[in-house]
């Protein structure tokens, strides 16, 4: 007999990505993709794609270089 | 060849308490110095910083758009680097001006244009009303509204990337 596995959450960017503007002067939006202690959330998570999600990836670098997001930690 | 660059520049609340046209021209004068054509520039927030930058906990941020050829980057790098009043820098080459930019710049260059004081360096943020899914903070701030950056006072110079990532 299986276990019982909880469903995963939705996506946060929805079904499809459709090629977000990604900006790291945004950083009420970028909030959204970054987990209680400022990691960036994965693929699965994020709902993005490759493309999308290196876009996050470098956004959401840029913003922590300017001290607009915290580091990991 | 000239190419349009977005430039966001990290002041000492300090230098802008003074006089923020004076603290703009800091930005200006080192682009222009390096031959740069500086389209537009202007504040584009005073906030709280998510970690301390050279034991400061609050900056203000400048948003500048220049044109400017490949030759005296390394040189501009290198005076922003010496300049004290700038905390940190961040420049990125853009295909053209964004909509709205022109605008806002010349908003700011009104006469009737009031830039607000910054507040003491110990002074919290006023909520954002995040839309964080955990509901936590996300500067790290505790019930009663208190910054912890406490706990991190320790080195706040062992992440600096200036000028590396791009």
């Amino acid at each position: 007999m299986g276990t019982m596995r909880r469903p995963p959450p939705p996506p946060i960017s929805g079904k499809n990505c459709d090629d977000p503007v990604l900006d790291y002067k945004d950083t009420e939006n970028l909030r959204r993709f970054l987990s209680a202690h400022g990691q960036l959330l994965s693929r699965k998570r994020t709902g993005y794609c490759t493309q999308c999600q290196k876009q996050l990836k470098q956004a959401v670098k840029r913003a922590r270089h300017l001290a607009l997001l915290p580091f990991v930690g | 060849m000239a190419t349009v660059y977005e430039g966001m520049f990290l002041l000492d609340n300090q230098v802008v308490r003074e006089d923020w046209k004076k603290a703009k021209s800091i930005i200006t004068d080192a682009l222009k110095k390096h031959g740069a054509k500086v389209v537009c520039a202007r504040r584009f927030d005073e906030r709280r910083l998510a970690y301390p930058i050279r034991r400061r906990r609050r900056a203000t941020y400048c948003l500048a758009f220049y044109e400017m050829g490949s030759e005296g980057q390394t040189a501009l790098r290198r005076d922003l680097e010496l300049n004290e009043n700038i905390l940190r820098y961040l420049m990125l080459a853009r295909e053209k001006l964004p909509e709205g930019e022109l605008e806002l710049a010349a908003a700011e260059d009104a006469a009737d244009f009031n830039v607000p004081t910054p507040p003491p360096d110990d002074a919290p943020d006023a909520p954002s009303g995040g839309r964080r899914r955990d509901g936590a903070d996300p500067l790290g701030s505790d019930e009663l509204g208190e910054p912890r950056l406490d706990v991190r006072d320790g080195d706040p110079e062992e992440v600096d990337l200036a000028g590396k990532d791009e």
